[in-house]
């Protein structure tokens, strides 16, 4: 009874932050626009449905351009629940993402390799160098005590000028007016799953499938759990035997891996050549999906999929209505503060405590008077 | 290579130096106050955005640069109390407050300068030269030869940036305000003890600390890069913080590790020209300093803390022997 | 126990303070206080002394306005009063000495003593004046403290003469001190002394925690002795002796009797050599301290908190590092090992400090319960747990061990105290241990879960495992232990290898240091 009632407390406390959140943003919509109905239908029903002749229907393609958004997010949301696990605020996951998807062109461009292996071998090694990365603030953390998350933001921008400087100086492609690299191998593409121009890969799969080995990870293997008992108490996880240290930087190193793999798989999937010119923001927004997530891995990909399908929504605006795609920032920048504020709604857990209190002890004093009965 | 020391050795350079430093300054100043009180301001970033924002439009609706610096602060003032609000009274963990506040910053912008003026992305039609800062020429000093150069006809914030290290450890140092933040971020227990309201006065910290990063974003949208645009702030929010860091929390050692990032910038822009120097790297230096100067601090407070251990062993071996 | 004259007030006494009838009940249930009278005349230096769990601080807390009374009256100077707040203490001319002292580090001395009323010129703190008012008020109570000094700088007794001189600032007439000299050196402790009796002469009322009776038997002129929540009597210090006071401070009211055979002492399994702890304030906590325990027997040790005890389970379990000596478990060198490697040695420990060590709370009760042995093969399969055999052995736990929970998922910080210790015990017993450290096994939780705790370390030391049992509980220590070590000030002051023949007596004459082993009885000294 407890129980349920606290899930459906949690429940309701998330549904609020997010209703919330909209409420926020359809104000600021009806400030913006003079046909508010218009773009708020395009926001919130416009990413799967479109509106023609023949009335409302499915739009497939668009549905498939969500989910293929989604790709990169999940892998940075899922390393962000990996290391924030652990109660490590490594805000790498920016530069990881970068860092992987580089490293992963280079692989797809000059080193020749069979069809199916090239690109898990791209992203494997793109991710190995991203993980290596994140794990340079971990390090620092359990060396010598320097704050992970001051270090980490700095190297998101170390990363993103070396990323610069070798794409520009080192591996350009001279022949094409705009800074890129030469074209990835054929071999390397990661294949569409779908026909048309949604760029949807197979890489999707690899998401679902490595959310739910993420979330195997942390619930059901030893390893997982020592991050998550660090993250809780890591006082009693020193008492009770655990490799703290160790298992910290597991946690940073695995962090980096997903991110980098996030972004090498949107690299090879999206693209024919390396192009980016700043960090992607896919960390960022990681971090939000993770926070929505409540750290759990495999409700990331629902969190992924309420962002990316906000994120389209906000792109229709765009071009639909006279609403900036920005207004994203709003919403995501709203949903996070409520959904993570402890005291948000305190009012009426407090509420449900006290009634189950009371509860439990009706039914013990229900119980007495009917043993002395009995 | 002459051609780059040629450049570094011109009163320009050293001009640069403190005109790039200056944005900095004032968030790393902003810092400085959050972590005398013990809250993790990471929103600097968001806050300088939204203010550069809202500074620019300001002087616009009101044609004066000065209102708009002064909206720029309220800005920044209020973005302090929300964070206070989310962090302190609905316990949000801070740093997630901070990233939202960023999120908004980067993107909530480009919504509300659509929502004001119905632009995209930035404001350089708005821009017009009687609502910028204004420069000062100092009067005797600009006469000076290589002196002048350097420290006259800087923008009147400049000035501003660096005599707010002075008022802010005036203010941390002499005041009593400076003194319950400093005791609230030291030992809260003991600042309750005596009757000081721990959240008051993280909240008065956190607000100032909005009030200064609220004049580092006027001064890029105002001054620096003369109008608004989404990549103004580029990252100055998260090289205050490691400029605190490095400055030990202290405001004038604050602003020497800023003068060592704004002497990075402005180096990176002196040798992007040079033949056989990549840009981008010189452009990583600052954040590798960062790292490595932070690395170098803890060490050496660890290293404290092991000579003072020695020490009382040393002593309670002598004990032991007489 | 021989009658004594109490010393109870007369109508004519002036009373600085009278708490009448104060009864303290925790939400938990736990009465840290029950009815107790206490009352302090105007310039006279009071103790209150009790063992730790005897209800002082509780009754000083009140005092000071930390915590609200269930039950009773105060009257300060006669006019009766309530204490909401510290603040509302300090306005009644209550000053309180903390154990802990609530001074800001990086600040000097002036700017600790004007926090949050200091002294200004417009804006300004004026620092000169803050400078004059310290060393003024230090000068006229004639306490030696450099007003510019940053605390962080200055030795203990001088942040404790800070700390007392900060509640004179703000107008105190009347000083609690919490166990001052607990982090006192004994030069530091006869100054402290000499300006207390000072203060005392000035006119001020003084209330002295501590357990030290030579202390006390030197500084004060009456006391209030508390045991188990409440009021042992009154008395003036003249007219009682040590021993009286260690009667009525230790002892029991009632003797419990724990069922057990007689032990079977089989090999050495734990061997404690030469073990010295020095802390961060400079103190010796442990000094050359050696011991044996062997398989099947339960050695206990006593002694009032604060001596050394919880400094060598901390070493025992490497959370501390020793200044030197050694541990040997089995004949293999524990000191320096990881908890890792020493749990493997068959070691196990019930921490003091359940909330911080015993558990993560936000995690369920099967997630507890495999802290120490989730890599071990039975619960994993390959890379992946096996949930069947987890779930099984937390099942079976939760059973074997009365656990009251919802399910095994529950969080452990969600359930009762007695059940959260049940959990820790759960995993520390079912390890096999050859060698089980309970610190304050049963402290503050109910009695079903106490008297199951305890007959469960019987069971299994009778199986043949070594228990060292750490109690401040004098029941639990007497009765349990086959055989009894005393800590006194770091060092062993007692050990016996035969417990049926111990009075609650002389356990309070060696735990108050009264009287040592080596030269016994102890002539009476003090600090100088």
């Amino acid at each position: 009874m407890y129980k349920r009632r606290m899930l459906g407390f949690s429940l309701i406390r998330g549904l609020a932050a997010i209703l919330l959140a909209l409420a926020v943003a359809a104000v600021f919509i009806f400030l913006a626009t003079d046909e508010p109905f218009h773009a708020l239908q395009q926001l919130l029903i416009g990413p799967v449905v479109s509106f023609g002749e023949d009335g409302a229907s499915f739009n497939v393609q668009s549905f498939y351009q969500i989910l293929a958004a989604m790709i990169p997010t999940i892998f940075t949301a899922l390393g962000v629940c990996v290391m924030f696990s652990a109660n490590q605020f490594n805000l790498g996951g920016e530069g990881g993402a970068m860092a992987g998807g580089f490293v992963a062109a280079l692989v797809a461009i000059y080193l020749p390799m069979a069809a199916g292996l090239h690109p898990v071998v791209s992203v494997l090694i793109g991710a190995v160098a991203a993980g290596l990365i994140t794990l340079i603030p971990g390090v620092l953390k359990v060396s010598v005590g320097a704050s992970e998350m001051v270090s980490s933001l700095m190297l998101n921008y170390v990363v993103m000028y070396v990323v610069l400087h070798f794409l520009n100086y080192e591996f350009a492609d001279r022949s094409k007016g705009a800074t890129q690299t030469h074209a990835f191998l054929p071999t390397a593409k990661i294949a569409q799953m779908v026909r048309g121009g949604s760029r949807l890969t197979y890489g999707f799969i690899a998401a679902i499938a490595v959310a739910l080995l993420i979330g195997i990870f942390m619930y059901r293997t030893r390893w997982g759990y020592q991050i998550r008992m660090i993250g809780i108490n890591q006082n009693f996880a020193t008492y009770s035997g655990m490799k703290v240290t160790s298992v910290i930087l597991l946690s940073q190193f695995m962090g980096g891996l997903l991110a980098g793999t996030g972004g090498a798989i949107e690299v090879l999937g999206r693209y024919n050549t390396f192009l980016w010119k700043e960090l992607p923001g896919f960390g960022w927004t990681g971090i939000t999906i993770a926070i929505l997530a409540r750290n759990n891995p495999v409700a990331v990909p629902f969190a992924a999929f309420f962002i990316a399908y906000l994120n389209k929504g906000c792109l229709l605006m765009n071009t639909n209505s006279d609403i900036p795609s920005e207004m994203i920032s709003i919403i995501q920048a709203s949903i996070f503060l409520f959904f993570a504020a402890e005291q948000f709604l305190a009012g009426l857990r407090q509420r449900i405590v006290v009634k189950n209190a009371r509860d439990e002890l009706a039914q013990a004093q229900a119980a007495a008077a009917a043993s002395e009965e009995g | 290579m002459s051609q780059f020391f040629d450049t570094i050795f011109k009163p320009e350079f050293v001009f640069a130096i403190i005109r790039i430093t200056s944005p900095i300054l004032f968030a790393a100043l902003a810092s400085v106050i959050a972590e005398k009180a013990g809250v993790v301001n990471i929103g600097l970033e968001g806050t300088m955005m939204i203010s550069a924002l809202f500074g620019t439009l300001i002087s616009f609706w009101t044609q004066s640069w000065l209102i708009g610096v002064l909206g720029a602060l309220v800005v920044g003032i209020l973005l302090g109390a929300m964070m206070g609000f989310f962090a302190l009274r609905l316990r949000t963990n801070i740093i997630l407050v901070g990233i939202a506040l960023n999120i908004l910053g980067s993107g909530g912008t480009v919504f509300l300068l659509y929502l004001f003026t119905g632009m995209r992305g930035n404001t350089s039609s708005l821009s017009s030269p009687n609502i910028l800062i204004p420069t000062w020429n100092i009067p005797l000093l600009k006469d000076i030869p290589v002196v002048g150069a350097m420290f006259s006809g800087h923008a009147v914030l400049t000035y501003v940036a660096f005599i707010l290290v002075f008022v802010v450890w005036f203010l941390l140092y002499k005041t009593s305000l400076g003194l319950n933040i400093r005791a609230v971020g030291e030992n809260s227990n003991a600042a309750r003890s005596v009757g000081i309201s721990v959240q008051r006065i993280q909240y008065i910290a956190l607000m100032l600390s909005g009030a200064l990063s609220g004049l580092g974003g006027a001064f890029m949208s105002m001054y620096y890069s003369q109008s608004w645009n989404t990549g103004i702030v580029a990252g100055r929010g998260f090289i205050a913080l490691a400029a605190q860091a490095m400055g030990r929390g202290e405001p004038v050692g604050t602003m020497f590790s800023s003068l060592l990032f704004g002497t990075a910038q402005a180096l990176e822009t002196r040798v992007s020209g040079i033949q056989g120097v990549s840009s981008y790297l010189v452009a990583s230096i600052p954040y590798v300093v960062t790292i490595l100067g932070l690395v170098l601090y803890m060490l050496s407070a660890k290293r404290k803390v092991r000579r003072l251990h020695q020490k009382l062993k040393n002593r309670q071996d002598a004990e032991q022997r007489t | 126990m021989e009658t004594l004259k109490t010393a109870v007030e007369t109508r004519d006494d002036l009373l600085a303070v009278e708490m009448k009838n104060i009864s303290k009940v925790y939400p938990n249930g736990i009465a840290a206080n029950r009815n107790v009278d206490f009352s302090v005349r105007f310039g006279e230096i009071h103790a209150l002394i009790g063992e730790n769990g005897a209800g002082k601080s509780s009754l000083m807390k009140i005092l000071f306005g930390l915590e609200q009374p269930t039950e009773g009256e105060i009257f300060i100077n006669g006019e009766a009063v309530k204490l909401a707040s510290p603040s509302q203490a300090i306005a009644h001319g209550i000053g309180m000495v903390h154990q802990h002292f609530m001074l800001v580090p990086t600040l000097t001395v002036a700017e600790n003593m004007v926090l949050g009323m200091p002294p200004k010129k417009g804006i300004i703190i004026d620092y000169k004046k803050a400078v004059d008012m310290t060393a003024e008020i230090a000068k006229r109570y004639g306490f030696n403290v450099d007003p510019e000094a940053r605390v962080m700088d200055i030795p203990v007794g001088m942040k404790q003469k800070v700390e007392i001189l900060k509640a004179l600032l703000r107008g105190a007439k009347i000083l609690i001190l919490d166990e001052p000299t607990a982090v006192l050196t004994s030069k530091e402790t006869v100054e402290l002394f000499r300006q207390l009796r000072l203060l005392r002469d000035e006119g001020f009322t003084i209330v002295f925690i501590s357990h030290r009776l030579n202390e006390i038997k030197e500084l004060t002129d009456r006391m209030t002795i508390m045991r188990g929540g409440r009021s042992m009597g009154v008395y003036e210090t003249k007219g009682i002796t040590e021993q009286q006071i260690s009667q009525r401070m230790v002892g029991r009211d009632v003797i419990l009797t724990v069922e057990k055979d007689k032990s079977q002492p089989g090999d050495v399994i734990l061997e404690v050599r030469d073990l010295s702890y020095i802390n961060e304030w400079d103190k010796r906590m442990l000094d050359r301290v050696s011991f044996n325990l062997r398989a099947g027997e339960i050695l206990g040790i006593a002694g009032v908190e604060g001596n050394g005890q919880r400094e060598l389970v901390d070493i025992l379990f490497n959370l501390r590092e020793p200044e030197g000596g050694a541990v040997y478990v089995n004949g293999h060198e524990i000191t320096g090992l990881t908890q890792r490697r020493i749990r493997d040695l068959g070691v196990s420990l019930i921490p003091e400090d359940r909330m911080v060590f015993g558990i993560a709370g936000d995690a369920g009760i099967a997630d507890n319960i495999i802290a120490d042995r989730f890599d071990k093969k039975a619960y994993n399969r390959g890379p992946i747990f096996n949930m069947k055999s987890i779930h099984e052995e937390t099942d079976r736990l939760i059973r074997e061990y009365r656990i009251v929970s919802r399910d095994r998922n529950q969080k452990v910080g969600m359930l009762s105290g007695g059940n959260i210790q049940k959990v820790v015990v759960a995993r520390e017993f079912s390890s096999d241990p050859i060698l089980i450290i309970a610190d304050q096994p049963t402290r503050g939780i109910d009695v079903g879960a106490t008297e199951f705790i305890r007959a469960r370390l019987v069971e299994l030391s009778r199986a043949g495992a070594a228990v060292l049992l750490v109690s401040a509980d004098l029941n639990e220590v007497m009765e349990m232990s086959d055989r009894l070590i005393i800590f006194y000030g770091g060092h062993i002051a007692a050990s016996f290898d035969d417990t049926t023949t111990l009075t609650d007596e002389l356990m309070g004459e060696y735990m108050l240091g009264l009287r040592t082993q080596a030269s016994e009885p102890k002539e009476e000294k003090t600090h100088v």
